[in-house]
């Protein structure tokens, strides 16, 4: 039996939508619920691969139109390559966390866990319509059960912190869909159809397509947690339990930048230069401020998650970099730009995933997401450590896994732009680029904490101390995104193209350049830079083998190696308060860039937010007493004193109420003999 | 197989560098005890500690794991390939495929990774401080260094250090103030990468990069020294690679230009070693908190160069 694409995506759609309602019958049994919507969501995960896979390689998609009963809203499915790769991204990254969840959902048996897969799967279906409906009306229901549903997972321990930041998600991301439902809005008034396709033909006015682009980018860009719209994040990914955590932050923000891509690039044609220049600045701000807020956390998941807003700055990097050189027409800066940021979007969705389920794993048999509770958990959870640091690699750019390999394609993106620019660019590329450098160091310092801190040393609590290696879904769902993370570094040579494919099917500008020949990379020129993955590992194992050359010539003399006791520590007793503390790693740090810190108090949205409700109910109260002194009280005042007056009349005096009959009557006959 | 002749010599240069490392960092101490107006253990000393840490047994804490026993052969390692890929004796780089600004900073990122967090991971308070210093000066030094390279690779158009050299070879024509700069800029990273005052005092193993080997010892310790030992000339000869690439092999060679280019190359290492160690020498250390106000020099050198180049000078 062979399935198309479009069969076996509806499969895999109908396989999380079972997932969520079986786990809604099941609600109360909690054990058999997880197991159903663990299996479903992989089974889903699984099918959405295989069809995303067979689209991405052939470079061919397929769109297909479903009339419904309402005009405005015909269910057109377009499943093309950008939506291929979205779809792989997302079941990827469900494969793994359905797994996972098959344990780590164990912690919540007895408190709703049957809620928990009927949430995650609803979550996962509609990430996955949305990514290839094409229609907008659809696009923005699907959007809407997406926020929603995660909503629910952000709130779903009920303690108030969660409570408090799911409600701050929930309104960043209301807020969101209203510029977006207005940026469709438009496009509708212009085009008369609310189906993308006819968006893509309409010729706006420049000045339209700029309020449209506008719009979707900061609704989108509230999404994907870009500073200074990130508030939510650092708050509602920690809240989530961790699984939801890793596909929050590896899949759902990146819909934002699908949706700005979408947006920007399919729709609008990223005709105007400073879009480009916008989203590359939004970009580089977001990925220094991100790191360098994220180095001073404590909280591991806290911290990740503020490096999800560092990557989403790296990725719109590359995108900013392919929609300036869709602007400049510049083919291969065009094409090389997008595949940058697809590939770290694709990369970072791998990594951040793993390292979320990796803090899962500690929180799972730790119960603290404090790391200066933790410490030694190498030894304790050897395949969890591993994994972890494998990830923490790979979000360090370290050669030769994923992230390097993305971050090598931003950086020559960059370069080109620098080099064949107007002046402008020419600027903009190397400031971005040293922005991006300084992310790197950062991010390796970040991660070098959290690892060190987390599994190096001795454990800090009894909690670390009594840990043990997590169960073994949870260590296979991990293994299996490290060694992910592996090949799409190893194996870029093979994913490249295929991700250039999709960048050239959305920038429209001719032949797309060549990226890979061999083993080798490229950005279209193999004269401005090649490299090779496979070739810096093989050399890697040579260095490694002559060091080992090396240490092996005085062994015959020498003991064997011992290990135990203290470290030194100046002559003194050891003690666990000498050990290097969160604090004390990044003090330094705080204390060179402390401006940028101090930024972060300015800009942080809560207080601002706050402050902003605090004026208005001051103003509010002036208002009040306002109101009351203009209107109220001479009201008040008149009706007394006309009382008062009216008193006067009445005297009691009977001659004054005889002069009164006189005066009218004199006035009367006046008035008879004078008309 | 025409593959072979690069592969070969890239084995070749980076066994050479390898070999010349206990003589060139020994240098560097004889040159710091001469203007100490001491005597001096002699510029073999560091062959004869290699030779003496061999022999020790190695003993590790307690409380370290993996990352701290693998670091020193990893370091020896990224400093093995780096040597590799480097133009050292030919304009050109043996093997190109490595040989780019980005893959070379983020190598030397790799081994800095690793070496700040054994430092953490041996569990003591000393070495985990210093990998935290290791870690911030990467913060410091990355930035600028990847600025000033990036502004000859804009003059060449190309990232990749072979093209560079060998563009720069031919002479200073386009920009030369610029390049002058980010030479300036360059080498000031590079002497920083060398692990010098003010920054460390590479003796003294408690200092800010040599933090982490305070728990290491014997035969590990031996690893460790001669690949941080590697990176002083691999730094060095990165510099010279890029911006100096006189008396390199370049196009069509003959029997005299092989000549030249082996004397050149430890002639060239010896210079730089001998300046590096007159500039550290006559400087007074300062607090580690403040070595940020000096990297902003750095940092302001290279943006100028920066600036030079986009006003075409």
């Amino acid at each position: 039996m062979s399935m198309s694409p479009l069969d076996l995506l509806l499969l895999s759609v109908g396989l999380y939508a079972t997932g969520a309602i079986l786990s809604l019958l099941l609600a109360g049994n909690d054990e058999k619920a997880i197991s159903v919507s663990g299996v479903l969501g992989a089974l889903g995960g699984v099918a959405g691969l295989a069809a995303a896979l067979p689209v991405l390689i052939s470079g061919t998609g397929k769109t297909v139109t479903f009339a419904t009963c309402f005009s405005f809203a015909d269910f057109v499915v377009r499943f093309d390559l950008l939506g291929a790769f979205m779809v792989a991204v997302i079941s990827l990254m469900v494969v793994a966390t359905s797994v996972y969840s098959l344990s780590y959902v164990r912690e919540y048996v007895g408190r709703g866990a049957w809620a928990m897969g009927l949430y995650m799967n609803l979550f996962v279906a509609s990430m996955v319509c949305l990514v290839v409906v094409d229609n907008a009306f659809w696009f923005l229901v699907f959007f809407e059960m997406m926020s929603l549903a995660s909503y629910f997972l952000v709130i779903f321990d009920q303690h108030e912190e969660a409570v408090s930041a799911g409600f701050q998600y929930f309104l960043i991301a209301h807020a969101g869909s209203i510029l977006i439902l207005i940026a469709f809005f438009i496009l509708y008034s212009k085009s008369g159809s609310l189906n993308f396709e006819t968006f893509r033909h309409l010729s706006l006015a420049p000045w339209q397509a700029s309020i449209v682009f506008l719009l979707a980018f900061f609704g989108f860009g509230a999404k994907a947690g870009m500073i200074p719209l990130h508030g939510w994040l650092p708050r509602a990914h920690p809240a989530a339990p961790s699984h939801g955590s890793a596909l929050m932050s590896g899949v759902m923000v990146k819909i934002g930048v699908f949706g700005i891509i979408k947006v920007g690039v399919d729709l609008l044609g990223a005709h105007e230069l400073w879009w480009g220049i916008v989203v590359l600045g939004f970009g580089a701000v977001s990925s220094v401020l991100g790191v360098m807020y994220a180095l001073v956390q404590h909280d591991i998941k806290r911290l990740l998650a503020y490096h999800t807003v560092e990557n989403v700055g790296i990725i719109l990097m590359g995108v900013g970099a392919g929609m300036i050189g869709m602007a400049t027409h510049h083919p291969v800066l065009a094409a090389v730009g997008l595949l940058a940021g697809l590939y770290h979007l694709l990369n970072h969705a791998v990594f951040k995933g793993l390292l979320f389920l990796g803090a899962g794993s500690i929180l799972f048999r730790t119960h603290t997401k404090d790391m200066e509770e933790l410490g030694g958990l190498a030894k304790r959870m050897p395949y969890t450590a591993v994994a972890f640091l494998i990830g923490a690699m790979a979000i360090s750019a370290l050669p030769p896994l994923n992230g390097f390999v993305s971050e090598w394609f931003t950086y020559q993106s960059l370069f080109t732009m620098s080099h064949d620019g107007i002046f402008v660019l020419r600027l903009a590329g190397p400031i971005a680029i040293v922005m991006l450098a300084i992310t790197g160091a950062l991010a390796a310092m970040c991660f070098i904490k959290v690892y060190g801190l987390s599994f190096s040393g001795l454990p800090r609590s009894a909690h670390a101390e009594h840990a043990k290696e997590a169960p073994w879904p949870m260590v296979v769902a991990m293994l299996f995104l490290a060694a992910v993370a592996i090949l799409l570094g190893l194996g870029a040579s093979v994913v490249s193209p295929v991700l250039v494919n999709v960048a050239g099917s959305l920038t429209q500008l001719g032949a797309v350049p060549q990226v890979a020949y061999q083993s080798l990379l490229m950005p279209g020129n193999p004269g401005q830079a090649i490299v090779s993955t496979p070739m810096i590992i093989l050399l890697l194992l040579v260095g490694v083998v002559v060091a080992l050359i090396i240490a092996e010539s005085g062994k015959s003399v020498r003991m064997s190696r011992r290990h135990g006791g203290d470290s030194w520590a100046c002559g003194y007793t050891q003690e666990s308060h000498m050990v290097v503390s969160a604090d004390s790693f990044a003090g330094p740090l705080k204390k060179n860039f402390a401006p940028l810190f101090n930024l972060r108090e300015q800009l942080n949205p809560g207080p601002m937010l706050n402050s902003g409700v605090a004026r208005s109910i001051r103003a509010a109260e002036r208002a009040e007493p306002f109101w009351d002194a203009v209107l109220v009280a001479p009201v008040l005042k008149f009706v007394p004193w006309l009382g008062r007056q009216a008193q006067k009349l009445q005297h009691g005096d009977f001659r004054i109420y005889c002069l009164y009959v006189v005066a009218a009557l004199v006035i009367l006959l006046l008035v008879t003999v004078l008309c | 197989m025409s593959n072979i002749g690069p592969i070969l010599l890239a084995l070749l240069q980076a066994v050479v560098l390898l070999a010349l490392a206990p003589f060139f960092t020994g240098m560097s101490r004889q040159i710091r005890a001469r203007m100490h107006s001491r005597r001096g253990p002699g510029v073999l000393q560091d062959y004869r500690d290699l030779v003496k840490l061999l022999k020790r047994q190695s003993v590790a804490p307690e409380a370290s794991g993996f990352v701290f026993r693998g670091m020193p052969y990893l370091m020896l390692g990224v400093m093995f390939v780096l040597a590799m890929a480097l133009p050292v004796f030919t304009r050109q780089s043996p093997l190109s495929p490595v040989a780019d600004i980005i893959t070379f900073a983020y190598l030397f990122a790799l081994s800095r990774f690793f070496f700040s967090l054994s430092g953490v991971d041996s569990g003591s308070s000393f070495a985990g401080l210093g990998g935290a210093r290791e870690a911030m000066l990467g913060i410091l030094v990355e930035p600028f260094m990847i600025l000033s390279l990036l502004v000859v690779a804009l003059v060449e158009g190309t990232t990749s250090i072979g093209a560079l050299g060998s563009g720069i070879g031919n002479g200073y024509g386009q920009c030369p103030l610029a390049i002058l700069l980010a030479m300036v800029a360059f080498g000031f990273a590079m002497f920083i990468e060398m692990g010098k005052l003010p920054f460390d005092v590479a003796e003294a193993e408690q200092e800010l990069q040599e933090g982490p080997l305070t728990e290491y010892s014997g035969s590990s310790l031996a690893i460790l020294k001669l690949g941080i030992g590697l990176k002083k000339l691999v730094v060095a000869q990165f510099f010279i690679g890029v911006f100096l690439p006189f008396g390199a092999i370049g196009a069509n060679p003959g029997v005299m230009d092989v000549v030249i280019a082996v004397v050149a190359l430890p002639v060239r290492l010896a210079v730089l070693f001998a300046l590096a160690g007159l500039i550290e020498n006559s400087m007074a250390r300062t607090r580690y908190i403040m070595t940020s106000k000096v990297t902003w020099v750095g940092f302001g050198v290279a943006a100028l160069s920066f600036v030079f180049y986009l006003a075409g000078l």
